[in-house]
């Protein structure tokens, strides 16, 4: 209502750039989230002696200034955008997925057991994105129907079939997918099925159009089908969506089962793009994090496929051009970038961040009056 | 504190009075007007009355004598000074004390614990022992017994309470509030709780009683206070008072034909006379046969209802909030299933049905919370336009595509038709007033080309013209030959609006019948659950 | 062997048990700690550090300062600052990680490990069943004291109310977001005693995978022992449990069931706990939610 009174009353000009502030709101919190994040790690940089202008500066001309760092930024985007998707989809039906990285974990089982059988390429290439869709979805499946017919919290029953993939893959890596030829790894995705790279000496294969194409797939269903209109819908009001005709269990389940599709396609990102070997280790590093990352990028990105684009390539960059931030005249490990994005991730949890300056100033007031109510109560017990 | 209590009787005649709001008003954020310049005076021993309709007033008046609101204007004084309340536990620690209609007692502990929650000093280690030593102490005083050991949420809901009251009273309260508390206790329950009131007031103690039940309050009270939209319109000693004046103070001033009457200012409501005489339909659009539907907490909310409503008529069912309209409404558009009875539109049954393929069969509903399930906030205009239409052929188009062009035209036509103030289709629907919210509700509704349209408080908290917008369509409806079923705890509306009324009181209709059979005394008492029959003539 | 195994167990035991028993106190209050794997990492890491510096007692109480501390900004967040929990939990797991990882690189002459030379680590104890650390015997003592503070403390009760209730609590006249912000930050220091145990009195050293998941594990204990801290001991020794079972068993050649499926099974219970096989699991209803005054 504030709004339509400052629509009314002001001039045309201001009225235009209102607007568009508020048609950016979230952006701006988001670039708000990534200067402070920023911000605290240079700070951090700083404090432990390393000079932080001169790593920064590396790192974005690593990431963005030239046909390759824009091109491995892109690479260590593409499977982020998927996890990260996988996460969004299930938070705009109300449900908190954190088991992208269970069913990453499956996915790259299912992946690299195409190597059992040859097809042509094309068709090998269509098989393993299969593969990897439907052992994703299938272990996305299990924590969704416990919820419907249980009422499991989510994100309890994720967590423990993150770690049951984990300790599945470890065992099957180690027997059935065993490379013959080197123990630690399982056998190699077959190169029919391995997607080339996209620029030369880089790690950006054609996979990476796989990663956009389903990112656009999944906002026309959100946005322009029913079906994505009810899960919508029903994340954001269940009551409401049920007053609308809407079957809540449908919805959730659907978006689980598309949840899972999406950390699938990761995997398939990793093992039949950007990776060295085309195989899995026996402890899955390449996949590690996959999933976490995933969650800080999809906050970032407003939770939105479009922001989600761009906030991989962000993510993409920083860690792309830290990589290179390692090498320049004041080394900064690459591991800052971690650090950077937790940061930002924490930042992101609170809301309405542009706004929050004058909230926080008054809840603070409020926060510091308790503190300090707290201290002299602590301290007159102690005098008892 | 014990210096400043009045202990006795006796006392009481040294000071006048206990507390006295002056000139309290409340406005809500949302622009609601709740309390105009209320003024009132409590005084130590005595059992205070507190009448009035929905929406007059009573809750926020009370919440903010007990410190759980603050009021935009107007001070609460003492005979001490200023009192201000920050926050309930001050309100307590002054001696006030409040049992609140829902009650705020955690399912979890037990009596004792709960009661040993409100006490003073945080961090003391609990001895529950102590505590239930004195809970039953008080429970001996009091008459009020309770089972101590057993978590709260297991118990019933008039034991629940007992528990409410027990606690308040163990903080040594000297003004005790209740709202509606009679509402969940059986008839010896509610004779218990008032022997007990009596006694506390002759212990000194002040208790202002909140009910719509004119009976109760005649039968306790030593003062009734009425509120009517806000204000205090009487303050009547109960001894006095009789249920004509109160029911009469209560709705307001008999409606006069002419329209624009001295209380209505604030309204204005479609004349009688400007309605087409319109011949009603004779086969019913909705047929309802002893239905019974149970509440979330398991009580009966609908009692074996009969009724029909036809085709170029409004049925309007009034009657206090929470004497099961809101099941009712659900019962008959999906949002509940009844555990009996009949219930068909057109002749199709109903029972069981989701809403989806209610509104197939010719239903519109306006549900009473716009915001919680008549629309999605976060959804843009458009969005919500299509909330339980989106399946429609006009807006889905192959592969479930939604025909975004289609509905963005179809939002623009609803935004000129109702003349909906807003930046367009794109824009959030929070961005809305209540107003113009409610009438995309109405507009998409309409839109559906419905055979019956059920209205559940469709003007509550809406600017006058909105209201009045409203319910010159409602009127246009009815001239088309359309059903209406209109819920609405607004007496003056169902009175200018309906061709037939139906008065409900604790799940039952009081009364079917045509709004010129009764005066408004009469609707008044029949709403406070007075029968036809003890009305005196 | 039995003895070994007691032994492996009871050491594994301890940062579950510590982490899980803080989690009740804060989940009891309403709030959902996700990044109990950050606190846990990070006060390994500060642990470690610290007692290099001020001495092995002095590193566990520096672990468990910085552990109040992340629990402190958490519940500040959570609560004045009306956050969402889940998303700064995450936050803090992220953070903890790469803040751990670089801090290794600037400060270790080894990336990948650091070891705590051992006049720093806490002194053991020699038992039949190997080495034991004192912390032990706090983590198994703890789970008992805060029962008792649960259930038959005023304390308690109030964390209880707030969780559960925050409306009636506030009405009682307690202030709910206080409660939590102390909850919160007790919670977080138990999880930093149990980060700073495991570098400072058990393993010696400090990694930057340290935590291994366990922050998650505790997690999972809390929703097995349905807020009782007691169970979160006997969830937490069987987590321990099939962690030393597992290594034992891979060094056992043709034992039938491969160790990895036994080091599943902790987490199958636990979903078989919670989906009521095992028993129904209570949690506060206001879980999750930051507090509004209507």
């Amino acid at each position: 209502m504030r709004e339509e009174k400052l629509e009314r009353n002001s001039p045309r000009y201001l009225r235009g750039i209102h607007r568009t502030l508020t048609g950016f709101h979230p952006a701006i919190e988001s670039v708000l989230a990534a200067i402070i994040g920023l911000l605290i790690g240079a700070v951090v940089m700083w404090l432990w002696g390393y000079d932080p202008i001169a790593a920064y500066s590396t790192m974005l001309k690593g990431a963005f200034a030239d046909k390759w760092g824009l091109a491995d930024s892109g690479a260590i985007a593409a499977p982020l955008i998927l996890t990260a998707l996988t996460f969004s989809i299930c938070l705009r039906a109300g449900m908190f997925n954190i088991g992208a990285e269970g069913q990453l974990i499956m996915a790259g089982l299912a992946v690299v057991s195409v190597g059992f059988f040859s097809l042509p390429p094309g068709l090998h290439h269509v098989v393993a994105l299969l593969f990897a869709m439907v052992a994703g979805a299938i272990w996305s499946i299990g924590p969704a129907l416990l919820k419907l017919t249980r009422g499991v919290h989510e994100v309890v029953s994720t967590i423990m079939f993150n770690w049951i993939a984990h300790f599945l893959a470890i065992y099957l890596i180690g027997t059935i997918l065993m490379n013959p030829r080197s123990a630690d790894q399982t056998i190699p995705v077959p190169s029919t099925a391995i997607f080339s790279k996209l620029v030369k000496g880089t790690d950006l294969t054609y996979a990476v159009f796989v990663a956009i194409g389903f990112s656009l797939i999944i906002y026309f269903i959100l946005w322009h089908t029913t079906i994505g209109y009810e899960v919508r819908a029903a994340g954001l009001n269940p009551s409401a969506a049920r007053y609308g005709g809407i079957k809540n269990k449908r919805t959730i389940l659907l978006s689980f089962i598309l949840g899972g599709v999406s950390a699938g396609l990761a995997a398939a990102m990793i093992l039949l793009g950007s990776s060295s070997t085309h195989a899995m280790y026996r402890l899955h590093g390449q996949l590690t994090n996959v999933g976490f990352d995933g969650m800080a990028v999809a906050m970032v990105g407003r939770n939105h496929p479009i922001g989600i684009l761009f906030s991989a390539l962000f993510f993409g960059g920083l860690n792309a051009g830290g990589r290179l931030m390692q090498l320049g005249s004041s080394p900064v490990p690459v591991q800052m970038v971690r650090l950077v994005m937790g940061v930002i991730v924490f930042t992101m949890s609170i809301p309405e961040l542009a706004r929050i300056f004058p909230a926080i100033r008054r809840y603070s007031v409020k926060l510091v009056r308790d503190l300090r109510q707290l201290g002299s109560s602590a301290g007159r017990r102690q005098s008892r | 504190m014990t210096s400043q209590r009045q202990n006795t009787p006796a006392e009481a005649s040294k000071n006048e009075y206990f507390l006295r709001g002056e000139g309290i008003t409340k406005v809500y954020s949302d622009g609601t007007v709740a309390l105009k310049e209320a003024t009132l005076e409590i005084h130590p021993s005595e059992i205070i009355g507190l009448l009035g309709e929905n929406g007059a007033g009573k809750t926020t008046l009370t919440k903010i004598l007990s410190g759980l609101l603050p009021p935009t204007s107007g001070r609460v004084v003492s005979p001490k000074g200023l009192v201000h309340f920050s926050s309930p536990r001050a309100a307590l620690e002054f001696g006030i004390g409040m049992v609140h209609q829902h009650f705020a007692l955690v399912g979890t502990l037990t009596a004792a614990e709960n009661v040993a929650l409100s006490h003073k000093n945080p961090f003391s280690r609990i001895q529950l022992s102590k505590a239930t030593e004195r809970l039953e102490a008080l429970m001996e005083e009091s008459g009020l017994h309770v089972p101590l050991d057993v978590p709260v949420e297991k118990l019933a809901v008039g034991e629940q309470q007992r528990v409410e009251v027990l606690k308040v009273l163990s903080r040594d309260v000297d003004l005790l509030i209740l709202d509606e508390p009679t509402s969940v206790l059986t008839p010896l329950e509610v004779d218990e709780l008032f022997a007990l009131f009596k006694r506390l007031r002759n212990d000194g103690k002040s208790i202002i009683l909140i009910t719509h039940k004119l009976k109760e309050v005649q039968s306790i009270t030593d003062r009734i206070i009425v509120l009517r939209h806000g204000e205090p319109v009487g303050d009547v000693p109960t001894e006095t008072a009789t249920t004509e004046q109160l029911a009469r103070l209560m709705v307001g001033q008999a409606f006069e034909q002419e329209a624009t009457a001295v209380d209505l200012s604030d309204k204005e409501l479609p004349l009688k006379r400007e309605r087409k005489a319109v011949d009603r339909i004779a086969t019913s659009v909705l047929h309802v046969e002893d239905l019974v539907s149970k509440s979330n907490t398991g009580d009966i909310a609908v009692h074996g209802l009969t009724f029909d409503v036809f085709g170029g008529e409004i049925f309007g069912i009034a009657g206090v909030e929470g004497n099961g309209q809101t099941e009712l409404v659900e019962s008959l558009t999906g949002l509940r299933v009844p555990t009996s009875g009949v219930a068909t539109i057109n002749g199709t049954n109903i029972i069981g049905l989701d809403p989806r393929q209610i509104y197939r069969l010719g239903v519109a509903h306006i549900p009473e919370d716009r915001w919680e399930l008549g629309l999605i906030l976060p959804f843009t205009l458009a969005e919500n336009a299509i909330l339980g239409v989106h399946q429609w052929d006009e807006f889905k188009g192959p592969m479930s595509f939604l025909r975004w062009g289609k509905i963005n035209q179809h939002v623009r036509d609803l935004m000129e038709r109702f003349d909906i103030q807003a930046t367009g289709p794109g824009a959030p629907a929070k961005s809305l007033s209540g107003g113009n919210q409610q009438k995309l509700i109405v507009g998409r509704e309409l839109a559906k080309n419905p055979d019956i349209i059920v209205a559940a408080q469709p003007t509550r908290g809406l600017d006058i013209g909105s209201a009045q917008y409203i319910r010159d369509l409602l009127v246009e409806m009815r001239n088309a030959g359309r059903a209406i079923l209109l819920v609405s705890a607004d007496l003056d509306e169902i009175l200018a609006l309906a061709d037939r009324i139906a008065i409900m009181y604790e799940a039952e209709f009081m009364t079917i019948c045509s709004p010129d059979d009764l005066n408004r005394e009469q609707i008044g008492l029949l709403m406070g659950g007075v029968k036809p029959e003890e009305q005196a003539e | 062997m039995i003895l070994t195994l007691i032994g492996f167990t009871l050491r594994a035991m301890v940062p579950i048990t510590l982490t899980a028993v803080g989690e009740i106190i804060g989940e009891t209050a309403g709030l959902f700690n996700i990044g109990l794997e950050g606190i846990l990492l990070v006060s390994a890491f500060a642990g470690a550090f610290g007692a290099t510096i001020v001495g092995p007692i002095g590193g566990l109480a520096i672990g468990m300062g910085v552990g109040a501390l992340v629990g402190l900004l958490f519940a500040i967040v959570s609560t004045y600052w009306k956050g969402t929990q889940m998303v700064a939990g995450i936050g803090i797991n992220l953070l903890a990680i790469g803040f751990v990882e670089f801090g290794m690189i600037r400060f270790s002459s080894n990336a990948g490990a650091f070891s705590i030379p051992s006049e720093f680590q806490l002194t053991r104890l020699n038992t039949p069943f190997g080495l034991l650390s004192p912390v032990i015997f706090i983590a198994l003592a703890l789970p008992f004291v805060i029962y008792w503070f649960l259930r038959r403390t005023r304390a308690g009760l109030i964390l209880k109310a707030v969780g559960e209730s925050p409306e009636a609590a506030d009405v009682a006249g307690i202030n709910v977001n206080r409660v939590r912000l102390v909850a919160s930050t007790v919670g977080g220091m138990l999880a930093g005693l149990g980060g700073a145990y495991m570098s400072v009195a058990w393993f010696g050293f400090v990694t930057k995978g340290m935590s291994a998941g366990r922050g998650f594990i505790a997690l999972a204990t809390v929703v097995f022992s349905g807020l009782n801290p007691i169970l979160a001991l006997v969830g937490g020794a069987l987590f321990g449990f099939f962690r030393s079972l597992g290594l034992w068993v891979d060094t056992i050649p043709g034992f039938p069931i491969p160790a990895e499926f036994l080091q599943m099974l902790p987490y199958i219970v636990t979903l078989l706990v919670v989906s009521g096989v095992i028993g129904r699991v209570r949690f506060p209803k206001a879980l999750g939610q930051p507090y509004k005054r209507e």
